[in-house]
């Protein structure tokens, strides 16, 4: 029985890293005798797999899970007694059987995102909008990326333009402009699972070196608005 | 409230930064408005490692029950948070209501190891409290201190308005009421210590005078006021089963040292290990019932969801219902997934078989503590186990499955000699041994012995709180034997940093002079001092230095049974006569039964009424 689950992560709660939390689901469903199933071995484990992680200090208003349980529970049921268990911060927002044998975790393709930063030493934020759509011009955006794999640093450099979907700019408004220190709120619909992946970080540090703009990326707010599967050529929700 | 904006800043530079937050299920955040009295519990560590202390739970629990209370937690802000705290000037605050801790009535600290007396001082300067009692006025908060290592209060008696000895959870009820009546009559700080000195187990530093001889040993120690007592009493809870245990558990976001219910089972231990501090102030042995601890653990798990049961006391194979205990939880608990887990175990053929129990569920590595390498010492430190234990339990061990043994050892035990040194490694050959002398086919998985050995730090309130510690340099001698001998690629060597050792010995059977080499040391940046990440010998022996103070008269000096020592003003229960017989049977290696198996008339039982031991 796998139970696909809408839920937000929000506030101070965005300072758990996807370890934590799956221990607090698993605790959850415990306290909550939510009939879940757990994996065989000396180290039971529940069967749950949440998509596309965020990276700590991100926010969401729309992660999805997979839950497999044991019998069925009306989702109703479900949905009241995990958010009575869960933190403030952590709401199950929807929850609903799928019997598609592609779990959420692996069909995820797109997380949208809206992000605020501070850009110093500019006079017009208007000007970024320009440099955004000249810079998507680009057929390829290249970037260099480190990962360490065995102990070892591995260093390869990306065209990342294919993982970059829709950027837009939102209107501002005028009086929160101060000399030339801008909030600039961004949303972006970003490639986000097992065929690409690109953190809203990365997509951030990537505009900052084209256009050279002193933007201060490790203060940024950034809240994943929702995730989106990609079926034929078209985005849908996992729900 | 600390600023949010610098806070949220804050955040997003740390490590860890969950460890700042708070929310957690089961933790409890009441208006500070509505509430008569508002008390911060300190843990001088950080959160993983103070979020896994029981008393914490405990104390925290029984105040919010509590209507007019407000119990908030405060740990030690990581190097990286301390920075940005003081870059963005943010105090340190409580993690409920993310209150500065100045604002509360209490600030209360537990002392569970000497190695955190530098944070205490860092943490009432980063909370913007005056770190010197003498300097605090009736509106800054009162700071308090209970736990282990109160029973010698003496080092940080400078900082400390005053200390619980013993046992709190009943004490402290007692002391709020107080407060709470002090506090609608206008608040005087002199005033409310002077009423509550006179109070069993409470102990208040600045009421009291002492007295030096020549040779810098203490002469005498005087109440400077009528009606202060000359000897406290240490408090005890006697009825544990019908005390207060809470049946909830705040359950942290990130991974603690113990991530696990802890079941108290016992307090006390009957086992007289003559090097335990434990084993001699938590006395008498006072037990739950099974029935109490079934419920309590029903209760528990159903709160917390952990996936653990962890049966906690001093020697939890001595409980004596042990085996009904487990048997019951773990029917009850095993469709459930939840685990019960024995964490110290002896070397006796009964923990095996209730290991046999428990196995089915886990089978992580086993830890065993022969505490020293030749029966002759371990006669000495009255440790009762056998070579023959070992050789049974390992081979039962290897049998059953496991292959991973961690075996844990002191050097620098009294009376040690360079034969009882290498016995440690001869322990551990043998333990290789037994593996690859079984049957190919009954060893299952890699052999990996650990031999982990630390350096004896001597304790007051044991018999040998009057022996001089190693030097450093004898325990580096011994190390570097134990590292020279030990070769073989299944057996790894572990050894604690002596230098680490020896600061703990002089902080642990230190006296009050110590407290301005303390406070020297914190201004040198001296912090968490129990991790070897930050712990700097050098600024401690400048410290030292410049505060006039010999380290070594307090680290290495071998007292005579006659000198008063700085704690002998507190009453444990057990006498010093005890002591000094434990003391001199211990150079003899003559053994001291289990209490379990006849009264040893160490004094408990005539102090505390309804002990039973």
């Amino acid at each position: 029985m796998n139970l696909r689950v809408k839920f937000t992560k929000e506030g101070y709660l965005k300072f758990i890293s996807h370890l934590d939390m799956m221990r607090l689901f698993d605790r959850a469903f415990r306290r909550g005798n939510i009939p879940i199933k757990y994996s065989q071995g000396f180290n039971p484990q529940p069967k749950i797999s949440i998509a596309n992680p965020l990276a700590l200090g991100i926010e969401s208003q729309a992660e999805f899970m997979d839950v497999e349980l044991n019998e069925r529970m009306p989702e109703k049921y479900f949905i009241d007694i995990m958010n009575n268990e869960l933190p403030e911060g952590i709401r199950i927002i929807d929850a609903k059987y799928v019997d598609d044998n592609n779990i959420v975790s692996s069909a995820v393709g797109w997380s949208y995102y809206e992000i605020n930063v501070k850009v110093y030493n500019v006079e017009d934020i208007d000007f970024i909008k320009g440099f955004i759509d000249k810079w998507l011009m680009n057929t390829e955006i290249l970037m260099e990326r480190t990962r360490i794999k065995k102990g070892k640093e591995i260093k390869d450099i990306r065209n990342i333009r294919p993982l970059i979907g829709n950027v837009t700019v939102a209107e501002h408004d005028k009086d929160i402009r101060k000399g030339t220190e801008h909030e600039l709120k961004l949303y972006c619909l970003l490639k986000s699972g097992d065929s690409g992946n690109l953190k809203p970080t990365d997509f951030l540090m990537a505009f900052k070196e084209y256009t050279g703009l002193d933007m201060d990326i490790e203060m940024a707010d950034i809240k994943r608005l929702n995730m989106y599967l990609e079926v034929n050529g078209e985005i849908r929700s996992p729900m | 409230m600390i600023d949010k904006i610098s806070f949220d800043r804050a955040l997003k530079r740390v490590e860890k930064p969950a460890r700042y937050i708070g929310m957690e299920k089961n933790s409890i955040k009441k208006d500070l408005e509505k509430v008569d009295i508002k008390f911060a519990f300190c843990f001088p560590d950080v959160y993983e490692v103070g979020m896994s202390h029981l008393g914490l739970h405990i104390l925290y629990n029984l105040l919010n029950n509590e209507g007019y209370i407000a119990c908030e937690r405060v740990f030690a802000p990581w190097a990286d948070m301390e920075n940005e705290m003081r870059k963005e000037g943010i105090p340190l605050f409580s993690l409920e209501n993310k209150e500065p801790i100045r604002n509360f009535d209490f600030v209360g600290f537990t002392l569970q190891y000497e190695m955190s007396y530098t944070n205490i001082i860092n943490m009432l300067d980063l909370g913007n409290i005056p770190v010197y009692s003498k300097d605090r006025k009736d509106s800054d908060p009162l700071v308090i201190a209970g736990g282990p290592c109160a029973y010698n209060p003496e080092p940080i008696a400078d900082f400390i308005d005053f200390f619980v000895i013993g046992e709190a959870e009943e004490i402290i009820l007692d002391i709020m009421k107080i407060y709470r009546e002090h506090k609608s009559n206008g608040f005087k700080r002199l005033e409310f210590l002077k009423e509550i000195s006179r109070l069993e187990g409470i102990y208040v530093p600045q009421f009291y005078d002492v007295f030096y001889k020549e040779d810098n040993t203490i002469d005498r120690m005087e109440p400077i006021f009528d009606g202060v007592p000359r000897v406290i009493n240490k408090r005890i809870i006697k009825e544990l089963d019908k005390s207060y245990y809470p049946d909830k558990l705040i359950v942290p976001f990130i991974e603690t040292v113990h991530d696990r219910i802890p079941l108290e089972i016992f307090r006390g231990c009957t086992r007289g290990c003559r090097f335990c501090q434990a084993g001699m102030i938590y006395r008498p042995v006072r037990e739950k019932t099974v029935d109490t601890l079934v419920k309590l653990a029903e209760k528990l798990a159903d709160s917390t969801g952990y996936g653990d049961i962890s049966l906690t006391s001093l020697s939890s194979c001595d409980y004596s219902q042990l085996r009904l205990l487990v048997s019951k939880l773990i029917s009850k608990y095993k469709e459930k997934q939840v685990g019960v887990s024995l964490p110290s175990l002896r070397l006796d053929s009964f923990s095996l078989e209730i290991l046999k129990e428990i196995e089915k569920v886990r089978k992580t590595g086993l830890t065993f503590a022969p505490e020293a390498g030749s029966q002759r010492l371990r006669d000495v430190i009255n440790k009762g186990v056998t070579e023959k234990d070992l050789e049974t339990a390992v081979t039962y061990a290897f049998e059953e499955g496991w292959s991973t043994i961690k075996l844990y050892f002191m050097i620098g035990l009294p009376t040690e000699t360079k034969e009882d040194v290498l016995g440690i490694k001869d322990l551990g050959y043998k333990v290789k041994n037994i593996f690859f002398n079984l049957p190919k086919e009954k060893r299952k998985g890699n052999l990996k012995i650990t031999l982990s050995v630390s350096c004896f730090v001597p304790k007051p309130f044991t018999p040998f709180q009057w022996i001089g510690q190693n030097s450093i340099d004898e325990f580096y001698e011994k190390i570097n034997l134990l590292k020279k001998e030990i070769r073989d690629n299944k057996i790894t060597f572990n050894y604690h940093d002596p230098q680490i050792s020896y600061l703990e010995a002089v902080l642990a059977r230190g006296d009050r002079r110590l407290s301005k080499a303390l406070y020297k040391a914190w201004e040198l940046g001296c912090k968490f001092d129990g991790w070897s990440d930050f712990f700097d010998y050098e600024k401690w022996m400048e410290a030292f230095n410049k505060t006039g103070i010999d380290a070594d008269f307090y680290a290495l000096r071998e007292r005579k049974t006659d000198e008063v020592l700085p704690w002998d003003f507190i009453d444990t229960g057990v006498d010093k006569k005890y002591l000094i017989a434990e003391y001199e049977k211990a150079k003899n290696g003559t053994l001291t039964r289990d209490c379990r198996l006849g009264c040893n008339n160490c004094g408990i039982n005539r102090s505390f009424l309804g002990g039973v031991c």
